[in-house]
């Protein structure tokens, strides 16, 4: 990162890692707990989705799989606050397991084929939660949160997810701009011409395939224990797998910061409509929402205002 | 095993994969011949059933008139959307996420319009029929049932003739094979993917009545019905016609059977574990993309 935006960067991440000791209303945190939380969604699918443009539309199975192992492990062994929020790392790893078994078979198919493996991977594995008796079945699992003041609790988890969003971009921002990352784009530019090249190319694809899967998976485990009450309908459905999708390409997919951009304008305008406007009012605005900004800048913001900055300099 | 119930059930999958197939073949062809992906395909189909049910419960008209009249309705305003939403795309680098990304937010807006106009409570398209059967023997055939399977043999038989017979039919088959040939050779492709988006959105409109007199329906079920298309259109391969009916057949049968014979929750489990394995092996669906 060349020196002012990383100034800029670091500035950002501290005014958010102080906003606590305002003492904001806890409303405030928890809208900024799942605005990270949609951060590290949306970045880490655009390692596979972005970088690699293999789109996963099943990318809230990972989410869902991090919740329930975080869930289980906590009720099953009663672990303390503490332990419960580093439960979410083994469940990352779960989650990044189960991607590199998916993966294997499923990177082999291209383009829309792909997506709809993936949204079928996204249904098997939440019916399959729904008939699990020992993972709550249809009724879901409760856990026990932090025996402390609302306040200060939601303050510790609005931390949490600050450090595992600055990790998650670090993280992507590193590889984007590694050997790795680079091999990513050549298969996404052209899979075929990347293999002659010499690139391997399935390898790359299940590792980006494993790193896009981990990161939401420990999200899934600190949003389980946020709301301590988890249920398969809440974190498989369909609807968050295409939001992630949403924000990335809204934002710009495979670059760094698209995702980043179009997590906040989404979150941020989602939460607006919903306060301000009548339910089915605010949907459709949203949805208009997705129309103008496809028509107009079709390529996602990023690569848009990219195109209006050098225009202006070329003027 | 009941033999009984086993030809019933088969029955009633045949009829459900017909409809499904008529509901999925205009979804097929925008995706092979625009490489377009037409998330909101499913919400038009549910437009064509409140089209219906209104005018059953206002004037008693039958769903079968009101699908006649729906299709050319459908085709002038499925005109417009592409000329003003799905045309522009055509600038995009990649056209079949900007298309995923628009119709998907056409589908929130024209949800939220039908919740607003119907209610989100489920309704039921009841003509003076809906509850006579014809017996045969020990098996039964409802009436509705009958006539959404006739409606949508009917109509992915007229779009098969019309691609197959007509100028522009063959021209749109031509796209579909190859675009740039088909350009070569003195296509407007604008005009062709004026008319298999329209074409592909009336016949939604058809299938979706016939898909209401089966089942009972809302403004979120399209979502549901969405991933039966993207099933029925990956298993009969994009863009192929006949493809698309068959493999409706296929999948009505397989959930047909699986629901007479397995518990409810597990229907779904099977089903997309099936497809999921089938995508993996056959990824061009069963009958290839040519046919």
């Amino acid at each position: 990162m060349k020196k002012v935006p990383l100034i800029m960067a670091v500035l950002t991440v501290a005014v958010l890692a102080l906003f606590p000791l305002l003492r904001p209303e806890v409303y405030y945190l928890s809208f900024l707990f799942t605005l990270f939380m949609y951060v590290v969604l949306s970045s880490s699918w655009n390692v596979i989705g972005g970088y690699a443009g293999y789109l996963s539309f099943g990318h809230a199975a990972f989410f869902g799989i991090g919740a329930f192992a975080t869930a289980k492990m906590a009720t099953a062994f009663s672990l303390s606050p503490l332990l419960t929020i580093l439960s979410s790392i083994p469940a990352g790893l779960l989650a990044a397991l189960v991607a590199l078994i998916v993966g294997y078979p499923c990177l082999r198919i291209r383009g829309p084929y792909f997506s709809v493996v993936t949204i079928c991977f996204a249904f098997v594995v939440d019916l399959a939660v729904k008939n699990i008796e020992e993972l709550g079945g249809a009724e879901g699992l409760w856990m026990t949160f932090m025996d402390l003041p609302e306040e200060t609790s939601r303050a510790i988890m609005y931390e949490v997810m600050l450090l595992l969003m600055v990790v998650t971009l670090a993280t992507v921002y590193l590889l984007g701009r590694s050997r790795f990352g680079r091999g990513l784009t050549a298969v996404r530019t052209d899979e075929e011409v990347a293999e002659t090249m010499a690139i391997p190319t399935a390898k790359l694809k299940i590792q980006a395939f494993v790193v896009s899967a981990f990161f939401p998976g420990v999200a899934g485990g600190l949003f389980a224990y946020y709301l301590s009450y988890i249920h398969p309908d809440a974190v498989f459905s369909i609807n968050i797998s295409i939001l992630i999708v949403l924000m990335a390409m809204f934002g710009g997919g495979g670059t760094w910061l698209g995702p980043i951009v179009g997590a906040v304008i989404l979150t941020v305008v989602n939460e607006g409509l919903s306060t301000f406007a009548q339910a089915e009012i605010a949907r459709i605005i949203y949805g208009a929402l997705f129309i103008i900004v496809t028509i107009f800048m079709p390529d996602g913001i990023i690569a848009y205002f990219r195109r209006w900055a050098t225009a202006q300099r070329k003027a | 095993m009941d033999p009984v119930l086993v030809i019933q059930s088969l029955i009633s999958g045949v009829m459900m994969g017909m409809v499904y197939a008529l509901l999925g073949v205009g979804f097929s062809l925008t995706w092979g011949v625009m490489h377009v992906i037409h998330i909101s395909h499913a919400v038009f189909g549910l437009l064509g059933a409140y089209f219906a049910y209104t005018l059953l419960t206002l004037y008693g008209v039958d769903p079968v008139v009101s699908a006649m009249v729906s299709t050319p309705l459908l085709f002038i305003v499925a005109c417009a959307v592409y000329q003003v939403l799905i045309r522009p795309l055509t600038k995009a680098r990649e056209m079949v996420v900007a298309s995923m990304i628009l119709t998907f937010g056409l589908a929130i807006i024209l949800e939220n319009l039908l919740v607003l106009v119907w209610k989100a409570d489920p309704r039921l398209l009841t003509p003076s029929y809906a509850s006579e059967s014809w017996i045969i023997g020990p098996f039964y055939l409802q009436y509705p049932h009958l006539i959404g399977f006739a409606l949508s043999l009917v109509g992915i038989s007229s779009l098969y003739v019309f691609l197959k017979k007509t100028t522009t039919g063959m021209a749109v088959r031509a796209a579909w094979q190859n675009q740039e040939a088909a350009r070569l050779y003195g296509v407007n492709l604008f005009r062709i993917s004026m008319i298999t988006f329209a074409l592909a959105v009336s016949t939604a409109g058809a299938g979706g009545i016939s898909l209401a007199l089966l089942y009972s329906f809302e403004p979120h079920s399209h979502n549901l019905w969405l991933i039966y298309l993207f099933l029925v259109v990956i298993v009969g391969g994009v863009g192929n016609v006949i493809g698309t009916a068959l493999a409706g057949l296929i999948i009505g049968v397989i959930t047909g059977l699986s629901m007479a014979f397995l518990p409810y929750q597990w229907v779904n489990l099977i089903t997309f574990g099936l497809l999921m394995v089938f995508l993996i092996f056959r990824p061009h669906g069963l009958f290839g993309e040519v046919g």
